[in-house]
């Protein structure tokens, strides 16, 4: 039954991001050592240095136990749930030696806190609760089977702490992206099977704005503190597109269509096929790097793939697997 | 430079479940709402709960079961037609709830899935998984959102407009900038939350200091049953943070440094599941004994190891993940250490079914109510049963909506004017001058650690004699504050400084209330008194507060009904 739990400290410095945008005119890092207990999370050295240091420091915070989504800041560099993370981690994996910085600093307003304006906005965008009539007095419930429940895979859990937003490469350039926690959110109603709407999935297939402008880079999985997994739900945003027929056509769309034909066709991709049939006509302006690449054995032409010995098989599996309307 | 003055049907101050069910009730009835809160909504404290939300809608189950339950959990304190009013309506509450979306787990059937609570005879918690408030607060803002209601987000509600027994708005401040603004309206509800943050090992939301209470009682408004404030046995051992009882109800048990089983003295038949306040004294009882755990044998060991790991991982994982983070302890593999944490406050506002603030026992203010944590209905009497306080929050919430939508056919705008604002300048004013030499965040500390010691779980004249002195002297020294930000941007120093004086305000209340009352009853346990004094003490604290900061106390009477007084076992 006994549990020997100890509980041990170690000095650890660290580098604060300091900015009040109505007196300073750029930002400053302040220094502070200070001894860490292995009980502390990260939110508890923002408590200190408010309450032991500098009255003026400032941050959100609420729930202190990762709830509420309000304290998410960076730590090196990394998109950090401040109350939820343990300082025996941080310094396990970033050393002695920590930068605390804003979520974003060109929204930095006064140190820790941003402006989470385009963050809300995001969130708006995408018809953020269930669409249905609302009994105003049931007398029964909605049957939900617990498999269709499930469905939701814990997008439900996600707290709007903007860790993955403000992590997200795309959104740093495209100020029209949603964003991985709209997705996620816009995911949470999508599976829901009590959910009605018909505008919701044709906003997060639009170009620039929608999933398909993902890139891919797994940095909103990463730095989830609530494991939501966002990325996966653009996934499966993708693959709702095609089960409900509302993908649009466009390049993105047409790229994951022609791969699926590529593979009916000849079992294997055909890279040069794959850039035709997603570019039409555009892929004019590949044709120089295409020449290129086919002097130099990259590609082959269309008419010299070798096609799949099991293409047969390979076209049941397709057929038997694809929910796709395209 | 004037102050804008903003003009609605009805001012929400919190975005909780209780603000949100209120001003959508509203804002669907055609009204102009604004929910004015300090955070953003989706932050409130009501996304904490854990555990579930009652409602007796099983087969095994019924109405009049949970209202024995909630009575006899409340010491028989609750006023018995508000206990039926919300038993009764709860089922329809919860599946409103579902049909906006709430993500309730589920039965093989698709029905909503229950789990057993503590003081409860059947199996009655609807749940989401270990994060109930979570999907309730989502919802409910959601469905507000969608119908338009206006939130006025990260605003700090510092005053109400009260004159001549009625309220007419509420003074308020930006904290990005600190534009105070008067919203001027017809009707005022207050669902600011509870005021356990007042202890030093606490389970509340940094954000949740229970400002509405003192808002209410400086000016001279009475404050019912203060001195109930409920200790959940399970906080993490050190944070307080909570471990729902929900670890319990799925069949956690509790053992002590010997490897006892201990809750089979203190609670023989409902062991594990026995109310909060009796496990929580049994958990202190036996740290204070010398048979506590952990590195500062301050905690007892909560085991759920028997339960599996698919279990945990399936209807736990939040409680994993928070042992994991601030104890390092994985409950899968080991027992973790817990032990009491101020967790909720029975007593508020006085109100009545109906949500109408009282002025006194006989009279009420005109255009102002209460609901959820902040307010007293009083549904929970000395002591609340786990899952009937989300309960609470959305179900009268929604109900004081309908008062409101009710009342605004007859009550008059009364036309705001600059003065109304001048109370909360003061105030701010003074906060940001002063140039004293005591610092808030070292007076807080000091405020929180006299009340654990002495108006906790275990109180006696003496320890309150003592609280009671140190508030006080808190009080003073509180006069000679200096904040350091004097800067109008998001000046969260200032916010603080606020918090703490209104949280001064009201732990005079729970103290003077505490100390007069010399019986023991739920939470309040009178070492000096231990037994229950029905004669002398079954009966409302009413406190009121005067100009010089003086408590007095009055009484009122508690309504009885079909479930009769009787010895409380468990």
């Amino acid at each position: 039954m006994s549990t020997e739990h100890k509980i041990t400290t170690q000095k650890v410095n660290f580098k604060v991001f300091r900015f009040n945008a109505d007196e300073d005119y750029l930002p400053y890092y302040e220094n502070y050592d200070m001894e860490v207990t292995s009980e502390e999370v990260v939110l508890d050295i923002l408590n200190r240095i408010k309450w032991d240091h500098d009255g003026s420091f400032s941050y959100r915070r609420s729930c202190r136990h990762g709830i509420c989504g309000a304290c998410a800041i960076k730590v090196n560099g990394r998109s950090t749930l401040a109350c939820k993370e343990s300082m025996n981690d941080m310094v396990a994996l970033f050393g002695k030696e920590l930068v605390i910085e804003p979520l974003s600093i060109k929204r930095a307003v006064k140190d820790m806190v941003i402006d989470k304006a385009d963050f809300w906005e995001k969130h708006d965008a995408i018809t953020p609760y269930l669409v249905a009539e609302i009994d105003e007095n049931p007398t029964t419930e909605n049957l939900v089977s617990p498999k269709d429940a499930q469905k939701l895979d814990e997008a439900d859990l996600c707290i709007q702490c903007g860790a993955c937003h403000y992590a997200c490469p795309v959104v740093e350039i495209n100020e029209d992206f949603f964003g991985p926690a709209a997705f996620a959110a816009a995911y949470r109603f999508e599976a829901d099977v009590r959910d009605n709407s018909e505008s919701r999935l044709k906003d997060v297939n639009e170009e620039r704005q929608g999933v398909w402008d993902c890139v891919k880079c797994f940095e909103c999985a990463q730095v989830c503190p609530k494991d939501i997994d966002p990325i996966g739900k653009i996934t499966k945003l993708h693959q709702m597109a095609f089960q409900e027929g509302v993908a649009n056509n466009n390049v993105a769309v047409r790229h994951a269509v022609g791969f699926k034909k590529s593979i009916v066709k000849n079992g294997v991709l055909d890279e040069g096929g794959l850039v035709l049939y997603s570019e039409g006509p555009a892929i004019v302006k590949h044709l120089p790097v295409a020449f290129k690449m086919f002097t130099k054995g990259k590609i082959v032409p269309p008419w010299g793939i070798t096609k799949s010995e099991n293409l047969d098989e390979i076209q049941k599996l397709v057929k038997s697997s694809s929910t796709a309307k395209f | 430079m004037s102050i804008p003055i903003y003009t609605y049907d009805a001012v929400i101050v919190g975005a909780g479940l209780a603000g949100c069910a209120a001003a959508r009730e509203l804002q669907n009835a055609g009204k102009k709402v604004a929910v004015i809160t300090k955070l953003h909504p989706l932050r409130s404290h009501s996304g904490a709960a854990q555990g579930g939300i009652n409602a007796a809608f099983s087969d095994e189950d019924s109405v009049e079961l949970h209202e024995f339950d909630t009575v006899k959990g409340s010491d028989y304190l609750a006023d018995q037609d508000a206990v039926e009013f919300m038993c009764k309506n709860a089922p329809e509450t919860i599946r409103w709830a579902e049909k906006m979306g709430a993500a309730f787990s589920r039965k093989p059937d698709g029905k909503i899935a229950q789990r057993p609570f503590g003081g409860q005879s059947s199996p009655r918690a609807c749940f989401a998984k270990d994060r109930t408030g979570l999907t309730l607060l989502q919802t409910v803002y959601e469905q507000a959102y969608r119908v338009g209601v206006k939130f006025w987000d990260e605003w700090y509600a510092a005053d109400i407009i009260y004159k001549d027994g009625k309220v007419s708005g509420v003074v308020a401040f930006n904290i990005r900038d600190m534009q105070v603004a008067i919203f001027n309206a017809k009707t005022v509800m207050f669902a600011t939350g509870g005021y356990a943050r007042a202890y030093k090992i606490n389970s509340n939301a940094h954000a949740n200091t229970g400002d509405g209470l003192s808002i209410v009682a400086r000016h001279g408004l009475p404050l019912e049953d203060m001195e109930f404030v409920q200790f959940h046995p399970s906080g993490l051992s050190g944070n307080g943070v909570l471990i729902s009882e929900a670890a319990r109800g799925e069949g956690g048990r509790l053992y002590n440094a010997k490897g006892e089983r201990f809750m089979e003295k203190y609670a023989p038949n409902a062991l594990e599941l026995a109310s909060r306040d009796v496990v929580a004294r049994a958990i202190l009882n036996e740290i204070r004994e010398g048979r506590g755990v952990g590195p500062r044998k301050d905690a007892v060991y909560l085991d759920v190891t028997h339960l599996g790991k698919d279990l945990i991982m399936n209807k736990l994982p939040e409680l994993r993940e928070l042992a994991m983070t601030f104890l390092g302890l994985d409950m899968i593999k080991e027992p973790i250490l817990i032990s009491a944490t101020a967790h909720y406050s029975m007593g508020g506002i006085p109100v009545d079914i109906d949500g109408h603030a009282r002025k006194n026992n006989k009279e009420f203010i005109e255009g102002f109510y209460a609901a959820g944590e902040c307010s007293c209905v009083s549904v929970h009497g000395a002591n609340r049963l786990g899952a009937n306080s989300v309960l609470e929050a959305l179900l009268f919430g929604r109900f004081v909506g309908k008062t409101m939508l009710k009342d605004l056919e007859s009550i008059e705008l009364r036309k705001a004017v600059q003065e109304d604002a001048a109370t909360a300048l003061k105030e701010i004013e003074f906060l940001l001058n002063n140039n004293g030499n005591e610092s808030v965040p070292a007076l807080r500390e000091e405020l929180q650690q006299c009340m654990t010691a002495n108006a906790g779980a275990f109180r006696t004249k003496e320890s309150l004699q003592i609280a009671v002195d140190t508030v006080k002297e808190l009080r003073k020294r509180f006069k000679n504050v200096r904040l350091r930000d004097k800067s109008k941007l998001f000046n969260t120093e200032l916010q603080e400084a606020l918090e703490f004086g209104h949280m001064l305000d009201y732990s005079l209340f729970i103290v003077e209330s505490a100390i007069a009352r010399e019986e023991s009853r739920g939470a309040h346990y009178r070492e000096d008194f231990q037994n229950r004094d029905d004669e002398n003490f079954l009966k409302h604290t009413m406190a009121y507060m005067d100009k010089d900061g003086n408590i007095s106390l009055d009484y009122m009477d508690v309504v009885l009904g079909k479930h009769e007084l009787r010895e409380r076992n468990y």
